[in-house]
């Protein structure tokens, strides 16, 4: 009761502070009025009487001060006073308030820019219904993760029973001619209950019926919002229309919003699987993405039980394909953000190092500051001031730094976000979606007040709980030996800090520089890549297929600046790639003797135009047909794992197709050259076993595992082919057929390295602001030891001592906290860089050159930011210090 | 008895609630009612009086509302609450008590101790 009625009282003080002031007012004139009334009844004349009641009443200011105390508005007065009074002081001092204000700045802006990255990338749920409930099922083969058969999904879809829903959706790429030009659109080929599974409606039509996702049925697609307006220009009336997809004319039944994007893969359309009964049975073609709905109430790992079951029951039903293979199943979210968790995390945890360093940086100015405005705060504190008051008002001065800091951060978040999202890492999912929005801001302005309080509590404390009589007592204020201990603290720990984002950025560099000096395994420049796929309808006809990919290459290869052309099922760093079980001859038919290698078709002219060097044997020749004995090339690592200490030439595999008489029946091919392994996922990949057979000897179901698509390698002399000009060379062979994803085989190894260069450039910039921040730290706090010691420099030059001596007492004390930041870095930084080590190539996280290298830059940033104050140390004059007294 | 008496730190307030608790009062009517109670023999410094009227507002033992004034004129009218009521009475117990105790203590004789 009383306290709802204070609050009341309370909250009318303060909200309604104008009406509570014209009451009081009102309500003391009539006090005085009537007063005046009544003596004027009593016979005191009129003017007479007014001014005795005034009298009697007392100073009427001072009785409302009191009456607003009475009702704690001055709680809020004296806060907004305080605010007030440390937005003077922080006025008076503008080089101070500056520097903090850029210091703060930089730190908060590199927080809440990251922040607003791991916002967009991490935090935000995902654009489905009860995303938690949503999993994903992958294969487990000799301890890899891998894409589900379609016989293996078939069976888990039938046999278990914790799932609403299972389904699944491979990527798949069309060609389509919408806009008058054939392109290459990005799509998935899915199941009917696909949309079910992720609870999310169409805006438009409806998504397919299972009787559509069935083989033979009229061609129907549903398509993205974003294609719909694109690429269709937001035909309202497009439902129910047919477009020409992969050459055969397809009904859009549906249309899906843009936030639509499960797997994160930015489809544009969605096409029916409609298994065929042959494909519902074949437990051995792993490229199915499976998704499922959990059923309320059932946990994941009831789910992973029933998936080892039925695992178990598989492995005996089907040996040879599914022999030693389990499954697993994992959160949806997990699987398509985890691998941007850690690096994420390590920028968060790196600005969250730049925002200490910079907090760091401010207590030390403050307690600085403090010390000239002892005499300030002892006067406020003799005139009555508490110490709560004093702690108080010192705080709103820093929150007052805060707060301009955070502006500041954000200004420069802003910027720094359009410039990651520009520049960022294209396969980071989500990363176009990071912006300074309601919650960076609201988590800018709690880093700003957590910080001004981090920075601004140690020294109002401090100077709160100064004794008067001390700083009276003398006038140079001889001040506590304590203060400087606080403020070596600090920069011993803004170094260690520095050194641990030193250390990380300089892994990350070193790193980047050995990836750059790693051999890709093939001649890298002055070679164009493009892909080209034939439609099915069309080029059903392996031969045609076949040809037509010959009659293309001919004639690119007759293109002006041109040297040689070929083509490759997937040419290095273009992303994807089968892979196929080997069997090497003399090795019992045996799940556990399958040696997993990527599997090359190829041109016979692919090898040389790549210029991947031979090691042994020879190339493939015309010759090398269907007709005469089946070879193939193998890499030297799938050589040194098949046949270790071996020449491989003229030795036997078996792969890719089986003979008349069944799976049994092993096809040879027999090994006719050995050449250098080339870094097909990336320059920071280990190359992987790989063999290359010829295109004229493959066999026709290859075709379809290829999905007829092949990639044209051009080698020009040096100068550019146009666009245009290989477009139409295509498009006159095949007509309506793209080639798209044409780039210079440069572009995409610099590509594949965008990601671990961003890393890279981020933690380097960070890594270099803490640096300047806590050589700033160093350069303060022995500047102010030589300002307060100027009198003993002076006392000391006076008795004798070399200017070296002085210098090197100055150096020696910021060199001793350097080292000891360093020596705490180091075992921090050894910690911290384990969890890098995923993201370095050819570096440990303990790299001693690298620990060594930071550690000397650190101590030579020192030594120069030591030596400022140490020369102004020599130049004391004995007689101005001792005079100066 | 001519010469009037400075009140006691802290009885302010009790006079306040004990003038209201008699009937509602304006600000100036609490001043003339404790003197006309007191026969004049309490001296009240008018301009304490309302920041006390404002802290016993605040903490719920008067409530405050406009009316008007014997002399026609806008006034707030202060009136005393339940909560008000209660403290009013553990306020007088507490007093009387206390005065009890200390008029003992003064009215001690020698020969009593």
């Amino acid at each position: 009761m009383t306290f709802w009625s204070r609050l009341r009282s309370w909250m009318n003080a303060t909200l309604r502070r104008p009406r509570m002031e014209s009451e009081m007012d009102a309500e003391l004139r009539f006090h005085i009025e009537t007063r005046a009334e009544d003596l004027v009844r009593s016979g005191v004349a009129q003017k007479e009487a007014m001014r005795r009641a005034r009298l009697e009443f007392g100073a009427v200011e001072r009785v409302k001060e009191e009456g607003r105390e009475a009702r704690g508005v001055n709680f809020l007065d004296e806060l907004r006073r305080d605010f007030h009074y440390g937005a003077r002081v922080l006025r008076k001092s503008p080089g101070f308030a500056l520097v903090a204000v850029i210091t703060l700045a930089l730190g908060i802006g590199a927080t809440t820019a990251i922040f607003s990255v791991v916002n967009a990338v991490l935090l935000r749920p995902l654009a489905i219904e009860d995303p938690n409930r949503v999993v994903f099922l992958e294969e487990y083969w000799q301890g890899s993760p891998g894409s589900i058969s379609v016989g293996n999904f078939i069976d888990i879809k039938k046999q278990s029973s914790s799932y609403a829903e299972v389904s699944c959706s491979h990527n798949a790429s069309f060609n389509l001619e919408t806009r008058g030009i054939p392109e290459r659109v990005d799509g998935e080929i899915a199941t009917f209950n696909y949309f079910r599974t992720f609870g999310v409606q169409p805006i438009d039509g409806r998504v397919f019926t299972a009787d559509e996702d069935t083989p033979g049925h009229t061609p129907v697609v549903v398509i993205s919002e974003r294609f719909w307006r694109t690429a269709l220009h937001g035909d309202t009336a497009v439902i129910g229309k047919p477009i020409r997809i992969n050459g055969l004319p397809t009904t859009v039944v549906g249309v899906m919003p843009k936030t639509f994007d499960p797997l994160l893969e930015n489809s544009n359309l969605w096409i029916p699987a409609a298994f065929t009964p042959a494909q519902l049975a074949d437990h051995d073609d792993h490229y199915l993405n499976a998704m499922a709905r959990l059923k309320p109430g059932t946990a994941i790992t009831q789910a992973q039980s029933e998936l080892n079951v039925i695992a178990e029951r598989l492995q005996k039903q089907f040996p040879l394909d599914d022999g030693d293979r389990s499954f697993r199943v994992r959160p949806l979210v997990t699987v398509l953000l985890g691998d941007q968790r850690l690096s994420l995390r390590m920028m968060l945890a790196a600005v969250g190092f730049l925002l200490l360093i910079a907090c760091a940086n401010i207590a030390n100015l403050q307690l600085a500051r403090s010390r000239t405005r002892q005499k300030e705060i002892a006067i406020r504190a003799a005139l009555g001031a508490s110490p709560n008051r004093i702690v108080r008002q010192l705080l709103a001065e820093n929150v007052v730094l805060g707060l301009a800091g955070g502006a500041g951060g954000v200004l420069l978040a802003y910027w720094a976000v359009s410039w990651i999202v520009a520049h960022g890492p294209v396969e980071m999912p989500r990363l176009e979606e990071s912006r300074i929005d309601a919650s960076t801001l609201v988590f800018a302005c709690f880093v700003a007040l957590v910080s001004s309080f981090l920075f601004g509590l140690a020294p109002a404390l401090r100077s709160a709980s100064t004794r008067l009589n001390e700083v009276f007592k003398s006038a140079s204020g001889i001040v506590s030996g304590s203060r400087d201990r606080v403020r070596s603290l600090l920069v011993v720990g803004e170094v260690a800090l520095a050194l641990v984002l030193m250390a990380g950025a300089g892994l990350l560099i070193r790193s980047a520089l050995m990836v750059s000096h790693v051999d890709p395994g093939f001649d890298t420049t002055n070679v164009i890549v493009g892909r080209v796929g034939l439609p099915e309808a069309a080029y059903h006809d392996p031969t045609v297929a076949q040809h037509t990919f010959e009659r293309i290459m001919t004639a690119a290869a007759a293109l002006p600046g041109v040297e040689s052309t070929a083509v490759v099922s997937r040419a290095p760093l273009a992303g994807g790639g089968s892979t196929n079980g080997l069997l090497a001859e003399g090795k019992e038919l045996d799940l556990a003797n399958l040696v997993n290698s990527q599997l090359q078709i190829v041109s016979t002219s692919y090898l040389s135009t790549a210029r991947v060097p031979l090691r042994v044997g020879r190339d493939f020749t015309p010759q090398d047909t269907r007709e005469r004995t089946l070879v193939a090339i193998v890499n030297e690592t799938l050589a040194r794992t098949m046949w270790p200490g071996a020449d491989p030439i003229g030795k036997r595999f078996a792969c890719c197709e089986s003979g008349p008489k069944g799976r049994m029946d092993p096809v040879w091919h027999e090994v006719v050259g050995e050449v250098a392994d080339v870094r097909t996922q990336g320059l920071d990949r280990v190359a992987q076993p790989a063999f290359y057979i010829p295109m004229a000897q493959m066999p026709a179901a290859s075709w379809d595992w290829i999905g007829r698509t092949m990639d044209l390698v051009i080698r020009t002399r040096g100068g550019a082919v146009p666009v245009r000009d290989l477009q139409s060379t295509v498009a006159s062979i095949a007509p309506e057929v793209p080639i798209y994803k044409l780039s210079s085989m440069q572009q995409k190894i610099s590509s594949t390295l965008e990601r671990s260069h961003f890393d890279t450039f981020l933690l380097a910039i960070f890594a270099g602001t803490a640096l300047l921040l806590s050589s700033v730290g160093i350069y303060g706090v022995l500047s102010y030891m030589v300002a307060q010691r100027t009198r003993d420099i002076g006392i000391r030059v006076a008795l004798g001592a070399s200017q070296s001596q002085i210098v090197w007492g100055i150096l020696g004390f910021g060199l001793r906290l350097t080292a000891i930041g360093v020596a705490i870095g180091l075992a921090a930084a050894l910690a911290a860089t384990r969890l890098l080590s995923s993201l370095l190539y050819g570096v440990r996280p303990s790299d001693a050159i690298t620990f060594a290298a930071v550690s000397l830059i650190l101590l030579a940033v020192a030594l120069i930011a030591s030596y400022l104050p140490a020369r102004r140390a020599m130049r004391v004059d004995a007689i101005v210090a001792l005079r100066y007294e | 008895m001519d010469k009037q008496l400075d009140l006691l730190q802290g009885t302010l307030d009790m006079l306040i609630l004990k003038a209201v608790s008699l009937g509602p009062l304006h600000g100036y009517g609490v001043l003339l009612r404790i003197q006309q109670i007191s026969k004049d023999r309490l001296e009240i410094q008018q301009g304490s009086l309302y920041p006390a009227l404002y802290r016993l507002e605040h903490q719920g033992w008067i409530t405050s509302e406009w009316g008007e004034s014997d002399n026609n004129r806008r006034a707030k009218f202060y009136r005393l609450t339940a909560a008000g009521k209660r403290r009013l009475q553990t306020e007088t117990e507490k007093w009387n008590r206390m005065a009890d105790v200390i008029a003992g203590i003064l009215g001690t004789k020698p020969e009593e101790v």
